[in-house]
């Protein structure tokens, strides 16, 4: 490869890396000109026609990516998931999927993409194998773990595919950043090195106790907590913090009576209602109770996504089906790149009958799942590190 | 507006059908209340608007292509009939009609013969298309063509030539024929260059003009999706035929408005892509139906039933739903799925009616009963502007973003009930009152010259920053001086400095990805709305006799590029805002306004009485209220019905989802 090549190369990379589309297709161009034989510079506008959904263009570049060379891992997963968006091409999608989950046997996403096409072309029993391959690579893939809830739903109904939505749910991280959210917690706070120089007013010790939950410092968090208690036992802010801290540690009883104290104090307090929704959520018996803490926390917190996500799991266990689609609805027009509630929009969709718009949810939260990930990075790096052309 | 002041005006009838799951038995209902005695005879068929389907030879995988039109023709075209379709479209096919150079097969001549006078006995009329590629029925591959290419080379060209004029020659005194037809998308796909095109479709129009001077011929592929598809821009040569056709492809759909059928951008495509085409010949708005079989048989009619009243409401000369029958496909491992399967029709495999010709019967019964020739549509004073830059290839994105923002300024505008247009860079503006220019990012000298004619003497220009340096013209025209581009943005804010003076426009702060911003300095243009740090967001400004506004992002790109059916409502509502107010204020707003934005209307001027039909975008039931400048008298669903006295502007259309009504409105 020519010193120009390579510069020209690693501008386009550069420009792609930063969003700048239209200077890489550029530079992509340019390095093309040079030498049209480099499968990444074809991967790089493969990817780069992806991203602003041009889906054709993608799968040609791809294509031509893959045809210079068959080992081209990050070409593989633009094509496949041109392939997805586009729409009506599922039995490619299988191929292509298949071929990438051989060359990275390891990549959750390809298992998880290979389950979503096989389910698009009927195939059901090897869309369950392959999302149940891609949790015991990760047990935490909550995208699977949705897919095999719909499937569930599809085939059992409700009542038996609610418990993986639950466990989908709890495998979303961003949940514990609603709770930060509602206590209006900074990002870049870390929690204190030394308890000892947290000054001794409330709002400080309690800012400390947030930054301390944020780093999962809990025992750090519940001895701030205790000192605000100790000078006032009704504080619900410092109540609620508590609350929050026993919910992480599965303590619900625990985390419960400090909500309910709580809000005896501030009615109204989003912390104390999330906390208390939560825990009624997962506890059998009282889960038909914390729909009504979610209406109350969305008319606290209605700006909040994962709110009317939460308010909706609610009521698809309540089996008010069209109540949680409007619920759903409302998380998607904020959010709409919650995968979370476009799987949930999804099932109230199937419980329906409305199975081409569920489809179109589903297919949206793979795409922003993926969008999210960022594997083609990863990929790439890989191959461009060991793809080195002689 | 109260109810007591919106009287709901429509019969129930005019809403659209209550569901749309139905089944199929309603075909024989409908049929039989079509046919029905009656005071005076039901007119069949409209002439100014023809309303067709393809009839394809083979509907069945295993079939081979030497069974080109075995099945019981005669028996479909009754049906055909009796669904009050009046144009039904047959294939020509090559390798049955001419199996051996030279020699003809005179049995598939009478074949055709024999269909057109089945044609002819049912009072309709046929396009007979010549050279159409549908794959299955493989009607171009001529076994002695030995792989040459049917639309270059010189040898097969003069048999081609040989074929349409002996098959033209025949059937040149038969009355069923209404127009001829030279080739479909997926032939015209296969050019790769504008010059070949060009000499193909001359070299058979003219042997077609040789034999017969009288009757129509069609250009058989839309402009808009071939220059998607292939590149080439066929613009020129579809505007030496007699009528073009816009047709949504799979591949333009998945490009343009990937999603689903029954809401949002999906909806307004069949429309775009019609006027896209342009307007210099009547265009038919052909291949109406779905692409795919993951939407339910309800969503396929609830489908159809727009892409239908929208050919009608934006002017199309006729429309033509994509195919009679089901494809009967081979079940075979490894995968179910086919792509012929894709060429979905009115009838299931078994022939059994779906619930989408109960539709296509219905709006056929609906357009006979329009006169078109008592009524004018309204003309469209507003029109998006399709930069010249869409044309351009790769590496240039703008053929790639340009349709995209296009056509969510349409939908906006149609949001904002304008009766729009779209306007390619380079065409006159004559007429026009308000032009809108979304998110382009470079336009021709020529084009800023006009543009700045035609606000000079009172027109309305609304533009939006759609990234790089603006052109030197934006100072002067748009009274802002543009101070570079800000660069991306996660949020749009909007703080409205000026309430009132475009709209009512509110605050608001919504997620939306912006790939520009433009960082402005006011020269005399007064400042309508900034974001949170108060940079201009919009401005307005007096030039010559008409006002320019300037939004300093490309938020008809943003809606497209992120998520179309998920676009933050406040974006949408400040979009349609600022286009309905302009083009209000310069007398290129609606006529009749409506309070619901997912709701299309338009409007048909009579002597005695006007037309209006609104059609529903949105899948679930809504009521518009309608208002009129006058106080509407009396309102009738325009298939007949009982009189309803209004006696105020406004009134109620409850509309289904995706329901139509089509009302004849008399003033007081």
């Amino acid at each position: 490869m020519t010193a120009a090549a390579s510069m020209t190369i690693a501008t386009a990379e550069d420009l792609a890396r930063r969003g700048v589309v239209g200077a890489a297709v550029a530079a992509c161009h340019e390095a093309l000109a040079i030498d049209d034989r480099d499968a990444r510079v074809h991967a790089l506008i493969a990817h780069l026609m992806l991203e602003g959904d041009f889906y054709d263009e993608a799968i040609a570049a791809a294509t031509r990516a893959i045809e210079t060379d068959p080992d081209c891992s990050p070409a593989y997963l633009a094509l496949g998931l041109a392939y997805d968006r586009r729409g009506g091409m599922w039995d490619q999608s299988v191929l292509v999927w298949h071929e990438l989950a051989e060359v990275e046997p390891d990549l959750v996403t390809a298992h998880v993409q290979l389950g979503e096409a096989f389910a698009a072309a009927a195939f059901e029993e090897e869309a369950l194998e392959s999302w149940q391959r891609a949790l015991e690579l990760d047990p935490t893939e909550a995208r699977a773990t949705y897919n095999l809830a719909i499937a569930s739903l599809k085939r059992e109904g409700m009542a038996l595919a609610l418990p993986l939505f639950r466990k989908a749910g709890e495998l979303d991280p961003s949940q514990d950043e609603l709770f930060f959210a509602l206590a209006g917690a900074a990002e870049d706070v870390p929690p204190p090195a030394d308890p000892a120089e947290v000054g001794p007013t409330r709002e400080v010790r309690c800012a400390a106790a947030l930054a301390s939950l944020r780093a999962e410092d809990l025992f750090g968090a519940a001895d701030f907590v205790r000192l605000v208690l100790d000078e006032d036992a009704d504080d619900a802010e410092a109540l609620a913090l508590a609350a929050y801290a026993y919910l992480k540690q599965q303590a619900y009883n625990e985390a419960m009576a400090c909500s309910l104290k709580a809000l005896s104090v501030a009615p109204t307090l989003p912390t104390a209602l999330y906390s208390l929704g939560v825990v009624y959520a997962r506890r059998p018996g009282l889960d038909r109770h914390a729909a009504r803490v979610f209406i109350t926390l969305a008319r606290q917190a209605g700006a909040h996504a994962l709110v009317h996500v939460l308010l909706a799991e609610s009521l698809l266990g309540l089996q008010r089906y069209e109540q949680a689609g409007k619920a759903y609805r409302s998380a998607v027009r904020l959010d709409p790149a919650c995968v979370r509630a476009r799987f949930g929009l999804a099932a109230a969709h199937l419980t329906a009958g409305r199975h081409a718009e569920a489809q179109w949810e589903i297919s949206r939260a793979a795409y922003y799942d993926t969008k999210r990930q960022g594997l083609f990075w990863r990929l790439y790096d890989a191959y461009a590190a060991g793809g080195e052309r002689p | 507006m109260s109810d007591e002041r919106t009287p709901s005006a429509v019969p129930a009838d005019a809403s659209g059908p209550a569901s749309p799951d139905v089944g199929g038995a309603a075909i024989s209902a409908s049929e039989a209340q079509a046919t029905a005695p009656a005071a005076s005879p039901a007119p069949r068929s409209n002439p100014r608007f023809p309303v067709g389907v393809d009839y394809h030879p083979i509907d069945a995988e295993r079939a081979s292509a030497v069974e080109w039109y075995e099945a019981d023709t005669a028996a479909d075209v009754a049906a055909i009939s009796r669904t009050h379709l009046s144009l039904v479209r047959l294939f020509v096919s090559w390798p049955a009609l001419e199996p051996q150079v030279g020699q003809y097969d005179h049995d598939a001549e009478d074949r055709l013969a024999d269909l057109l006078e089945a044609v002819r006995a049912r009072q309709m009329k046929a396009i007979v298309c010549f050279f159409a590629d549908d794959r299955l029925a493989e009607m171009n591959d001529v076994p002695w063509g030995r792989k040459r290419d049917l639309r270059t080379d010189d040898y097969l060209l003069q048999r081609e030539i040989a074929l349409v004029q002996r098959i033209v020659n025949r059937f040149r005194t038969e009355s069923a024929v209404w127009a001829w037809e030279l080739g479909n998308e997926a032939f015209f796909a296969g050019f790769t260059r504008e010059e070949d095109l060009e000499a193909w479709a001359q070299a058979m129009r003219e042997a077609i003009r040789e034999v017969d001077t009288a009757r129509a011929i069609v250009f058989g592929a839309g402009v808009e999706t071939l220059v998607r598809e292939c590149g080439v821009d066929a613009r020129g040569v579809r505007d030496g035929f007699e009528y073009g056709v816009s047709r949504v492809t799979a591949p333009y759909r998945a490009y343009a408005a990937e999603g689903p059928l029954t809401y949002g951008p999906a909806t307004y495509l069949d429309s775009f892509v019609l006027r896209a085409g342009g307007t210099a010949v009547p265009t038919i708005a052909d291949g109406i139906g779905v692409h795919a079989l993951d939407v339910s048989v309800a969503e396929e009619a609830a489908y159809t039933r727009v892409a239908l009243y929208s050919a009608l409401m934006n002017g199309a000369a006729g429309a033509v739903l994509r195919r009679w029958r089901d494809v009967e496909t081979e079940r075979r491992e490894p995968y179910f799925r086919d792509p012929y399967e894709v060429l979905v029709g009115l009838n299931d495999t078994a022939g059994q009616p779906k619930p989408v010709r109960t539709e296509a019967a219905r709006f056929a019964r609906t357009v006979a009963h329009f006169d078109l020739r008592r009524y004018e549509r309204v003309p469209e004073r507003a029109a998006v502007l399709v930069p010249a830059e869409r044309y351009e290839p790769l590496p240039s994105l703008a053929g790639l973003y340009d349709p995209r923002s296009c056509l969510q300024a349409y939908i906006a505008a149609k949001e904002a009930h304008l009766p729009v247009d779209l306007v390619r860079e380079g065409e006159d503006l004559d007429g026009l009152m308000t032009v809108i220019v979304p998110s382009a990012g470079t336009l021709l000298a020529a084009t800023w010259s006009a543009l700045a004619a035609f606000v000079r003497s009172g027109g309305s220009l609304v533009l939006s920053y759609g990234g790089g340096d603006a052109d030197p013209a934006v100072r002067e025209l748009f009274g802002v001086e543009f101070l570079g581009d800000q660069g991306v943005r996660r949020t749009l804010a909007c703080r409205v400095a000026q309430p009132g003076l475009v709209g009512d426009l509110a605050a608001f702060d919504a997620q939306l990805d912006l790939p520009h911003y433009a960082a402005l300095g006011s020269s005399g243009a007064t400042v309508v709305a900034t974001d949170a740090t108060g940079s201009p967001l919009l401005t307005v400004h007096q030039y010559g006799q008409g006002r320019t506004v300037f939004l300093a992002a490309p938020l008809e790109r943003a809606i497209a590029q992120s998520d179309p059916w998920a676009a933050p409502d406040a974006v949408r509502h400040m979009l349609r805002t600022i286009y309905g107010a302009i083009a209000s204020a310069a007398g290129a707003g609606p006529v009749i306004d409506c309070d619901q934005p997912q709701v299309e209307v338009a409007v048909w001027n009579g002597e005695t009485a006007d037309v209006v039909m609104a059609l529903s975008h949105a899948a679930e039931d809504l009521t518009a209220t309608l208002t009129a400048d006058r106080v509407v008298a009396s309102v009738t669903d325009i298939t007949g019905g009982a009189v309803v006295d209004v006696g105020a502007k406004a009134f109620g259309v409850p509309l289904g989802p995706n329901g139509a009504a089509a009302l004849r409105i008399v003033y007081r």
